[in-house]
């Protein structure tokens, strides 16, 4: 048996067929067809609007997605929480080209960006996935099919992040993928790019849940940050069609399957009516733990992070290690302790009172009494040798690397 | 009978010689101006006849026609109105007929006879003496500008009776006095950074910008000093040289921009104009080709506030100077260049509504007009945009806190000009190709930039950009060599960092 029932990821029977969460029920019949009824899952999956909780409602009144798509449309479209023209326009359609036909143009154009179609009667569908009510029946993934089986977090904020939240949001998802965790978030501008960064710099593994489908990456200008994603043997991840010609990003589906994917969310900042917030909340709904990094009272940027912690809704977040500890994770630290010998006094100075605590060059200034030329400098050194960084050019933070390195050699704190 | 006399004209920011040739022959009375003449050179067909007739002369009844030459130079103005009537006059036989002196015509006449200043004066008067005559007769109250000229003989004249009675010897009008080039004096009214609150990296680029005539970009929310400190630039510029003096004068005599008792300009220009500016009042140009900002900024500074908000073209237009320090215009005829060397201060907001990247202000723009918008700075232009310093909001401050004011900032950046000049010639900004150890860049600093062009991802044009500006630095402490903290300073103002 290709063992549809037996891989687990339905983990589902006769028995249950009428439990909600029941999304197929894989009759002795359906699973000798297995390949018939995965093409009619691609073909029913990529029908505009029909979404997770449609596509069960159907394929539970009809008991097979191949059953489904014999029927006439108006039956289908009676199943669905809600449809338009268009639903009914493809639902035509489908049934004109014949679906089968349409399930090996998706495969297709799937395979001709490098990715492949993974069901949820796949053994390679996410077992995080699988268990989920509202799971995607269907996912376009480019890139490593077997990271999605590894454990992840997700790291999400606010697209218009802070220079705080940029450097937490480095910090966090550095130790995560030096932890050996794969950083999961949404590839957005901000917050999510860095993090997919971060956990790239770190030699670690991410992987983006795309609001797009995975033929048009976005947003584009991350298109470079997307092809190392997989070049570094992660993964893109899309519950959309390629080559649908409709299609504004949906920000709302991709959310929960970033949730879904990963054993804890962490927020690192968020507004009011930030989109990470409703990637919290899919995680709170599915059971997942949420970790929710504070942010000073006046900035805008962290007001949903500290409703989060001050509604105990999420986890308050008191740095990077405590998180790890949280979750039950250790970084492997690498020796560089070389590198500090090499530093001069002014160097070394600066680096102490960035560990210290992050700060602008006039801060720096303030604190250290050097002038403003030799503080230039010497972030310049200390960024070339990574043990400093910026964001924006404004605040400066010392490296997860440099507080390492100054753990072992003293004498700089 | 045939007269020739000479005058000039402004093409671009130079005095051209232009012959004026009047012939006077039987047939109807008629007054031609043949030779690319524009329309404020016909007008002086009016003029001219009014003027020779209120200084007791006669226009003579027949058939003149008056030749500008060279032909293919296109002539505006009305300087050319002195050289005519008198042209006129020797080709209708009213000069006598022992010849006379030769020299240089410039002046507009008014309908009594008198003569009017007219712009540019410095510049034709520079053009009469590569006509090697020897000798110009200007407006009165152009002589000060003219006599800062030197080798040629100067006479102011008050009228057009008063040259024709020094062109036929009969009563020689006195040559001018020299004038002086005065001496410098610091600007007044200027912002001093000793009222900037904090910003020290800012300031800090400012000096640097000021000292190698680097340009700058700064960004940062509104309200938080950019402009101020931007202004403060004029205040630390260094005195123009002498020869600059000359030639930064002319340009703005062209433009009918300088004082005419003062006529010599020490100070650098400092130029900020608004961001409605049109590409051609920006990089100059039009049917008459006039100077546009970027080359009245020439040896001084061109200050962009809010930069994004200008024309797109308008921004375009300076690449070149940039890139060159001219600005080419095409014409009818050929193109024409003009100088534009200066340092470019910019700021600029990070994103239309100004709060992008802001801790204590939400950003309302939506994601892709904050794209658009830093879009502006096209790629090509950021490439050739030196020190880049993003800025932020100070810590709440109520009084300046004693940093150094302009007065002592501008002693490190004049000698660090004059360091220069000595020895090169030229600011450091315009040093071209790669720095080698005889610029006092050490082969293991070569290697070193090398080193961190790689680390940072930047380009061979950025790593240029950045010995140059190490040179400045190094200068502004009077060191004849680039020390490795040079470098590693003048790769903070990195673009790559700031925006
Ligand atoms: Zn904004």
């Amino acid at each position: 048996m290709i063992g549809v029932g037996a891989a687990g990821p339905l983990g589902v029977s006769h028995h249950d067929a009428d439990r909600p969460r029941g999304l197929a029920v894989v009759t002795a019949d359906a699973s000798r067809s297995a390949p018939v009824e995965r093409a009619a899952w691609i073909s029913l999956a990529s029908i505009p609007g029909i979404g997770p909780v449609g596509f069960a409602a159907v394929v539970r009144r009809f008991g097979s997605a191949v059953a489904a798509l014999q029927a006439p449309p108006a039956e289908i479209i009676r199943q669905l929480p809600r449809s338009d023209a268009e639903t009914d326009d493809a639902l035509r359609r489908l049934q004109g080209v014949g679906w089968p036909t349409v399930a090996a143009d998706l495969e297709e154009a799937a395979r001709r960006v490098g990715g492949a179609v993974v069901t949820a009667l796949d053994p390679a569908y996410p077992a995080s996935l699988a268990r989920l009510d509202g799971r995607p029946p269907v996912l376009y993934v480019v890139g490593h099919l077997d990271v999605l089986a590894l454990p992840a977090v997700a790291v999400v904020g606010t697209r218009r992040p802070s220079g705080y939240g940029l450097s937490a949001a480095a910090d966090i998802a550095d130790e995560i993928a030096r932890a050996g965790v794969t950083v999961v978030s949404g590839l957005a501008l901000g917050i999510d790019g860095h993090a997919h960064l971060a956990a790239l710099d770190a030699g670690g593994r991410t992987v983006a849940v795309l609001p797009s489908p995975i033929d048009r990456v976005y947003p584009p200008r991350h298109r470079d940050l997307a092809a190392r994603i997989v070049a570094e043997g992660g993964a893109l991840v899309s519950e959309s069609p390629p080559g649908r010609q409709s299609g504004k990003p949906d920000f709302a589906r991709r959310n929960r399957i970033i949730s879904g994917l990963s054993e804890a969310t962490v927020v690192i900042e968020a507004p009011d009516r930030s989109g990470a917030l409703l990637t919290a909340s899919a995680a709170l709904a599915q059971g997942r733990d949420l970790y929710a990094v504070p942010g000073p009272i006046d900035s805008m940027a962290s007001r949903g992070c500290n409703r989060l912690i001050a509604d105990h809704q999420a986890e308050l977040v008191t740095s990077s290690a405590s998180l790890l500890h949280r979750l039950g994770l250790s970084v492997r630290r690498p020796q560089q302790a070389h590198v500090v010998a090499s530093l001069s006094d002014t160097e070394g100075l600066v680096l102490g009172a960035l560990i210290k605590r992050s700060g602008s060059i006039e801060e720096l200034g303030a604190r250290s009494h050097l002038a403003t030329s030799e503080l230039a400098s010497a972030l310049t050194l200390l960024e070339a040798r990574g043990l400093v960084a910026s964001y924006g050019g404004v605040t400066f933070h010392a490296t997860l690397a440099a507080r390492r390195i100054v753990y072992k050699t003293t004498e700089l704190l | 009978m045939l007269s020739e006399m000479l005058s000039a004209t402004v093409l671009g920011v130079d005095g051209v010689p232009v012959r004026v040739e009047a012939d006077v022959a039987f047939g109807l009375p008629s007054l031609t101006i043949v030779g690319l003449a524009g329309s404020a050179v016909q007008e002086a067909r009016e003029r001219v006849r009014s003027a020779i007739r209120n200084c007791g002369f006669e226009v003579p009844a027949r058939r003149i026609t008056v030749n500008l030459a060279p032909a293919d130079l296109p002539k505006e103005g009305t300087s050319y109105d002195l050289a005519i009537a008198a042209a006129i006059l020797g080709a209708s036989g009213q000069l006598g007929l022992a010849p006379t002196r030769r020299c240089a015509l410039i002046g507009e006449l008014a309908l009594d006879g008198s003569l009017r200043p007219v712009p540019g004066t410095l510049a034709l008067a520079a053009a009469a003496r590569t006509a090697e005559v020897g000798e110009v007769i200007v407006p009165q109250a152009n002589v000060r500008e003219a006599a800062s000229v030197r080798e040629i003989s100067v006479r102011g004249a008050a009228s057009l009776g008063e040259t024709v009675a020094h062109l036929v010897g009969l009563r020689e009008l006195p040559a001018a006095v020299p004038t002086p080039i005065p001496s410098w004096s610091a600007p007044s009214g200027v912002p001093d950074l000793g009222d900037v609150i904090g910003q020290p990296l800012a300031r800090r680029a400012l000096e640097i910008a000021i000292a190698g005539r680097h340009s700058l970009a700064l960004s940062g929310p509104p309200g938080i000093g950019k402009t101020l400190l931007l202004r403060c630039g004029e205040g630390l510029l260094p005195p123009l040289e002498e020869d600059e003096a000359v030639e930064v004068s002319r340009i703005h005599s062209v433009a009918g921009l300088i004082d005419r008792r003062e006529p010599v300009i020490r100070r650098r220009p400092f130029r900020a104009p608004h961001h409605t500016v049109s590409t051609q009042a920006l990089v100059g140009g039009g049917s008459r080709v006039r100077p546009g900002e970027a080359s009245l900024a020439h040896r001084g500074v061109l200050m962009l506030d809010e930069m994004l908000q200008f024309r797109a073209d308008a921004l375009d237009a300076l690449r070149q100077p940039l890139e060159s320090g001219i600005v080419t215009i095409a014409r009818v005829g050929g193109a024409l260049t003009l100088p534009a060397r200066f340092a470019l201060l910019s700021a600029f907001n990070p994103c239309p509504c100004g709060w992008r990247g802001s801790r204590r202000h939400a950003c309302r723009c939506e994601d892709g007009a904050a794209r658009r918008y830093v879009a502006r700075l096209s790629g090509p232009l950021r490439d050739r945009l030196d020190l880049w310093v993003a800025m932020d909001e100070p810590e709440l401050r109520e009084e300046p806190d004693g940093a150094e004011p302009s007065s002592v900032v501008a002693q490190r950046v004049h000698a660090a000009w004059r360091r220069q000049v000595e020895r090169q010639g030229v600011g450091n900004a315009e040093l071209q190709g790669a720095l080698g150890a005889d610029a006092g860049l050490p082969v293991r600093l070569g290697g070193l930039l090398q080193q961190r062009g790689r680390r940072f991802g930047l380009s061979p044009r950025r790593l240029h950009r950045v010995a140059r500006m190490a040179r400045t630095i190094a200068d502004l402490s009077g060191s004849d060599e680039i020390r490795q903290a040079d470098v590693d300073e003048a790769l903070a103002y990195r673009p790559e960092r700031a925006a």
